[in-house]
């Protein structure tokens, strides 16, 4: 009997559906390989290809040149850093009493070999060529020039670049381990924030009112963050659920969090609160987080829900013919695919949480941003707002581009297998 | 003529109670005010293979969803192998877990490889260990010619081979009935051989199945009994052979000479 290409034997209907058999198989042609381009061409063909783009090349050139030359010239010559130098403890750690900084410290050294252990197991290795040499030379050469200027304090110098060894030593030690550590790593992870509470607050520590600068705005983030992702989950799936008291307890929590800004949210937390419940004693910080918690719930909810509906319902069929139960369904086929698509949102909202966190200044904590335009109205540095905002700003945005290049590598990861 | 009616009745009536494995009895079934059932009453015995034919919108899909429950049935009663489908989710649960289901669209989990798509149920609702749920998803891979896909994801995977999944997926849960609802349907031409020769070679392994198709070589050689399903109604439901040569109602002359 005869056989297709793959030794199956024929129905005797191949021909008639166009299964190619052995007989027809085309020869292999190479593709054609394309002329690499010398400078010169690539100039032209970007840059000069007609009157009206060379015109754009030249003024936008222009004007990049200008700017480049006003940022060099602020920074090196008309900016007076010190105070920045100065307030660098404040920045980072508010009223944090400076005698026991060391917390801080240990924290961010706990953080930092862990992010080495998880990207030396990761698959990610650093891509070494000469065009990504010379990227990161325009771009870190003077970020680290910037960095080695503003921080001029040696214990401070020395602290800093054991955190980057700390980091590089984690990722070889990750390495070298291999998946072995995955496990370990993932229950490390998990166990990191009551371990970091534990060493700031723990054994005669600091209380909350002491908290501030950076060092706040990454607990305050890191809390909402942490909890609102659970609980917005919950919400979501509350607002589909077939029960309609559940359905419209959550639809309530989800608009009126929604529907009212962050920062009335927290002076409510502040002042209101404890005139509607007496009863209710807990700390301003306490509710201040609470009510963060929850304005972030609402807005993972509106998200997830956007992924819930991408999930095609012969997804849902095809769980259910399986016999999987409800519960089984919603975690094993439905979350999975729900949460993969929301990773661009989800990540923009929690970077927008982050930033947010400065609006707890409203609630006299000195935050990262608090403390910035605070140092500039001290009587020594008057005048000095544009180098500490610029400061505040530059170390926003160094958190925010690393959660959104995360984000990127993500979506690559959980990417596989998509169509 | 007369010889193969007595035959026929002969068969039907050594058919005992226990080799129903599908009974249904005037099942209807309301989309809003438009009645996609009315009233259909149908009996499919142990190891039989029974094809569902008749134009879209007849209802077909629609009943073969009611019997794992994909559809709620408003009236009539259907039992699965002496269980009766009823609101009671345990029922509902215990006739699932006997059904295996082909759809149309694949539906495969595209976030889990193929391996994890068939060992997914066995485990979690079966609650096999996954050495075991592997094992049988690797004979089971086999049995439908493409071993050698296991870790990858569907999306790599041609239409004909995702339904060849699909199929696997069903049966790790060791069913004793298979629906097919249009398998193959959604399918590139030079793939419907592949998906058709598993499910012929399932009917001929004694697997009880229901399938909805077009496809009307298959029904000439695989089925036992051919169906036509019109406006809802079951018009006509004979022997391939009677069905395709020698329709017995008007109906299904007309539906035979528009596809053939």
């Amino acid at each position: 009997m005869a056989k297709d290409l793959r030794g199956r034997r024929r129905f005797g209907l191949e021909d008639d559906l166009g299964i190619p058999t052995l007989d027809d198989a085309p020869a292999v042609e190479a593709a054609p390989v394309s002329e690499p381009t010398t400078p010169g061409e690539w100039i032209h063909q970007n840059l000069f290809s007609s009157w009206i783009n060379s015109l754009l090349t030249i003024v936008a050139g222009a004007f990049a040149l200008f700017l480049l030359y006003s940022i060099i010239n602020f920074t090196f010559f008309s900016a007076d850093w010190t105070v920045v130098q100065t307030f660098m403890k404040a920045y980072m750690a508010g009223p944090f009493p400076i005698e026991e900084v060391w917390r801080i410290w240990v924290c961010a050294y706990i953080v930092s070999i862990l992010a080495g252990l998880s990207l030396g197991i990761s698959r990610w290795r650093p891509r070494i060529d000469r065009r990504s040499a010379v990227a990161a030379a325009i771009w870190a050469g003077p970020a680290l020039l910037i960095i080695l200027y503003v921080i001029r304090t040696a214990l401070v110098l020395t602290l800093t670049a054991g955190i980057l060894l700390a980091v590089a030593g984690g990722a070889v030690i990750g390495r070298a381990m291999g998946s072995r550590l995955r496990k370990p790593l993932f229950v490390a992870w998990f166990l990191l924030f009551p371990v970091m509470l534990l060493i700031v607050r723990g054994f005669d520590g600091v209380p909350p009112r002491f908290w501030g600068g950076l060092f706040f705005n990454l607990i305050a983030a890191t809390i909402g963050i942490v909890v609102s992702f659970p609980f917005g989950i919950l919400l979501a799936l509350g607002r589909r659920s077939d029960l309609p008291a559940v359905r419209l307890v959550c639809v309530v929590i989800i608009e009126v969090f929604r529907g009212v800004p962050l920062i009335a949210w927290l002076i409510f937390s502040r002042f209101v609160v404890p005139l509607l419940l007496p009863q209710v004693d807990t700390p301003i910080i306490i509710r201040a987080f609470i009510a963060m918690t929850l304005f972030s719930s609402a807005y993972v909810a509106e998200i997830v829900r956007g992924g819930l509906q991408s999930v095609h319902s012969g997804q849902l069929e095809a769980g259910r013919a399986l016999g999987l139960s409800p519960v089984r369904l919603t975690v094993l086929v439905v979350m999975p695919q729900a949460l993969r698509s929301t990773i661009p949102p989800m990540i923009g909202h929690f970077i927008s949480l982050f930033k947010d966190t400065s609006l707890f200044s409203v609630l006299a904590i000195t935050e990262l941003l608090a403390a910035a335009r605070r140092s500039s109205s001290s009587l020594e540095f008057l005048g000095h707002d544009a180098e500490t905002l610029l400061f505040a700003g530059l170390v926003f945005w160094i958190i925010a581009f690393s959660m959104s290049r995360w984000s990127q590598r993500l979506e690559l990861r959980l990417g596989v297998g998509e169509r | 003529m007369v010889q193969e009616t007595e035959a026929q009745q002969q068969t039907e009536a050594s058919a005992s109670a226990d080799d129903r494995m599908i009974v249904a009895e005037d099942v209807k079934k309301w989309f809003g005010h438009f009645q996609a059932l009315k009233g259909v009453s149908m009996t499919v015995n142990r190891r039989e293979t029974v094809v569902v034919v008749g134009p879209s919108g007849s209802g077909k899909s629609t009943f073969i969803r009611t019997i794992n429950r994909l559809e709620r049935h408003d009236g009539g009663r259907i039992i699965v192998d002496g269980t009766e489908l009823t609101d009671d989710i345990r029922n509902i649960a215990q006739v699932r877990s006997e059904i295996g289901m082909v759809f149309q669209s694949f539906n495969l989990f595209p976030h889990l490889t193929v391996l994890q798509n068939i060992t997914l149920a066995p485990r979690n609702v079966r609650h096999w260990p996954k050495k075991r749920a592997e094992e049988k998803a690797v004979q089971l891979l086999e049995r439908v010619g493409i071993p050698e896909q296991a870790n990858k994801f569907p999306g790599q995977l041609s239409g004909g081979q995702q339904q060849r999944v699909a199929i696997a997926r069903a049966l790790a849960m060791e069913p004793k009935i298979m629906l097919f609802d249009e398998p193959t349907s959604a399918l590139d031409p030079e793939m419907i051989k592949e998906v058709l020769d598993v499910m012929e070679e399932l009917a001929e392994s004694g697997m009880t199945m229901i399938v909805v198709t077009h496809e009307i070589g298959f029904a000439r050689h695989v089925a036992d009994r051919v169906c036509l399903f019109d406006e809802g109604v079951l018009v006509e439901k004979a022997s391939p052979d009677t069905f395709f040569d020698n329709p017995q109602h008007d109906r299904t002359k007309r539906f035979l000479s528009q596809i053939l």
